[in-house]
């Protein structure tokens, strides 16, 4: 039977849904340990590790993020009707969290987090439903140093985790809007612009900007798009002609963000992009995107939000960032192929030396070697316990020894 | 750095892309030698050929870093890609078109609209956009057959010279959107590898500004 006009009876059950993933011995083994990099660097930086739940109402994510994420949300009811959904990132439960448990301070508080985020994307697209994604958020901080730390944190932590050469794109929300205010555009022409400037339509963008009274400064600005990139420098080629206050005070921040991201000695790997498409609504300020050559996608992202937290009645400025783990872990494997399973010693015993195996296996243990013992005799493993000693390879000669000489043997070749 | 993959689209827009990229002084590719191989080297980079619909595709996973791809294929997608610049060619309009003797031809809306379609997210957006709830039929080739045995009232479908619609007594009622070839790239590679993927947006850019000065002289 080929399954191709009915499946065979049984194959229902050994279906995967589509767009998630199991992720096998190895790969999540260095998947986990990719988590666990990102965290020891957030909690070395002083951010304290929390749990959110994986279910929130849906009034309370629509509080935070926009029509087009919530749609992408897999939703569900409640016993009472309500309607709740799986989320979709995480930093809207961390705001609730501060709003309803921290709002007491001490500010700035700092927070991090790890957990599965879900998005209900069309099958078949080759995108995942479920991914594992790592953030901090740093609340109650309204000044540039703090999005200075975010991005350096970051960064540490994706280097941290093994990701090379690595690219962090450092933008500013108000700028793109400000130009397009202080460009003297009208507000029907200026949505037109923003809009195609979302959808990373640049054709459209040139379009709307044909034929309205944008001035030649702005207008060369918005054209020159995705090439408003580079150092420090660019930024002074952006600022000749631009008359309005709000686009110069970006450009001004980002001027200052640049001093203090080479006080955290990562300019090197900094660049400073004007036109970097973001969610315009949801950030306020200076915004980053972390790349690598090896993946497609962005790494990492984040940048100021300082309206999120008035939306759960505390106004507290904020700024953050999420990992994307799964990318992460595939640029990995892209560059270095998948991880085999970690070595598990076997230890194997005789029948009258079960006792003494258990032993070694717990000594072993004890000294940071994963090791599993047989559970039925005459075993050959790499270790073989019998009354009259053990037998173990080592650098090819066969050993013989007490459990105690066997157990050092093997330590001595732990890093 | 290694060179740029780029996704060129098979079918219609293909010997006019590879004659572009000739043109912008990017690439000299015979298209005759992608009947016998998938993908070509040129210099640095690759170039592969692939179904119109599956370019973007290619170019929003990171499969390639840039691409060409026609408008009405990004109309009907749902990837997210960034679109560099409008190539001029390969120019053809998504069109809204009924029996010559249908209600619809003498400019009057009938109640309930049956559409049939091979794009239908274009038509879904077109009629939302609207305010219309037609019922969408969607088919795979021939939507001008869908009228003459009654499948549907109207078809939104593409043309470029208008002579299947007239050779099928169909006449335009409305220009849903006019589609030109377009030069698309990777988010990342953007990012990553901007200079290489700015560099090929700015020739192609104005080697079809060339070929639109050329064709109006």
């Amino acid at each position: 039977m080929t399954g191709l006009d009915a499946l065979p009876p049984g194959a229902s059950v050994r279906r995967r849904a589509d767009g998630f993933a199991d992720h096998l011995v190895g790969p999540a083994a260095r998947r986990r340990m990719l988590t666990d990099r990102f965290i020891e660097t957030f909690e070395a930086w002083g951010y304290g590790f929390m749990v959110t739940p994986l279910i929130e109402p849906l009034d309370t994510i629509a509080a935070g993020v926009g029509g087009e994420q919530q749609s992408a949300l897999f939703r569900f009811m409640d016993s009472d009707g309500a309607l709740l959904a799986l989320v979709g990132e995480r930093t809207v439960s961390v705001a609730r969290v501060v709003a309803t448990q921290l709002h007491a301070g001490p500010f700035p508080l700092r927070l991090c987090y790890a957990g599965s985020v879900l998005r209900n994307q069309a099958p078949n697209a080759g995108r995942r439903r479920e991914s594992l994604q790592a953030g901090c958020e740093l609340v109650g901080a309204g000044g540039l140093a703090a999005d200075a730390e975010c991005i350096a944190l970051a960064a540490a932590s994706l280097e941290r985790g093994g990701m090379e050469h690595i690219q962090v794109d450092v933008s500013h929300a108000d700028f793109i809007p400000g130009l397009l205010e202080s460009a003297g555009l009208d507000p029907l022409a200026r949505d037109d612009v923003l809009a195609a400037l979302a959808r990373r339509d640049l054709v459209a963008v040139e379009a709307a900007l044909e034929g309205t009274e944008a001035a030649d400064a702005e207008r060369r600005l918005l054209l020159a798009f995705p090439t408003l990139r580079g150092g420090r420098e660019i930024l002074d080629t952006a600022a000749g002609g631009l008359r309005g206050e709000r686009p110069h005070r970006a450009l001004e921040q980002l001027a200052q963000l640049w001093d203090l991201l080479e006080a955290h000695s990562i300019t090197d790997r900094v660049h400073l992009d004007l036109g970097a498409v973001r969610d315009w609504d949801y950030y306020t300020g200076p915004t980053f995107e972390v790349f690598s050559v090896d993946s497609g996608f962005a790494l990492g992202s984040g940048g100021r939000y300082d309206t999120l937290l008035s939306r759960f009645g505390v106004a507290l400025p904020a700024t953050g960032f999420v990992l994307h783990v799964d990318r992460c872990h595939d640029s990995l494997v892209r560059r270095a192929g998948a991880l085999a399973a970690p070595a598990v010693l076997q230890v194997s015993w005789e029948s009258d030396a079960h006792a003494e195996a258990l032993e070694l296996a717990r000594d072993l243990r004890s000294r940071g070697l994963a090791c599993a013992c047989d559970v039925a005799a005459g075993g050959d493993g790499d270790v073989r316990v019998s009354a009259t000693g053990v037998h173990w390879l080592h650098l090819g000669h066969e050993e013989h020894g007490t459990v105690d000489a066997a157990v050092a043997s093997f330590a001595a070749r732990l890093p | 750095m290694s060179g740029l993959r780029v996704a060129l689209p098979g079918g219609t827009l293909f010997e006019a892309t590879c004659s572009l990229l000739h043109a912008a002084g990017i690439a000299r590719l015979d298209p005759a030698r992608f009947d016998r191989e998938l993908s070509i080297r040129d210099g640095d980079d690759v170039y592969v050929k692939v179904r119109p619909t599956d370019v973007p595709v290619y170019v929003e996973m990171g499969g390639c870093e840039c691409g060409v791809v026609g408008k009405d294929v990004l109309w009907e997608t749902s990837r997210e890609c960034y679109e560099l610049a409008d190539l001029g060619f390969g120019q053809c309009r998504l069109v809204l078109a009924a029996p010559r003797d249908s209600a619809l031809a003498r400019g009057v809306w009938p109640q309930s609209l049956r559409v049939a379609t091979k794009y239908p997210a274009s038509a879904r957006r077109f009629f939302a956009a609207r305010s219309l709830n037609p019922v969408v039929i969607q088919l795979h080739g021939s939507v001008e057959l869908a009228p003459l045995t009654g499948l549907a009232d109207c078809v939104l479908d593409i043309t470029a010279t208008g002579r299947t619609l007239a050779a099928n007594d169909l006449v335009e009622i409305v220009e849903a959107g006019a589609s030109t070839a377009r030069f698309i790239a990777n988010h990342a590679a953007l990012k990553t590898r901007n200079e290489s993927v700015a560099a090929l947006a700015v020739a192609l850019r104005r080697a079809a500004a060339e070929r639109r000065t050329a064709g109006a002289a």
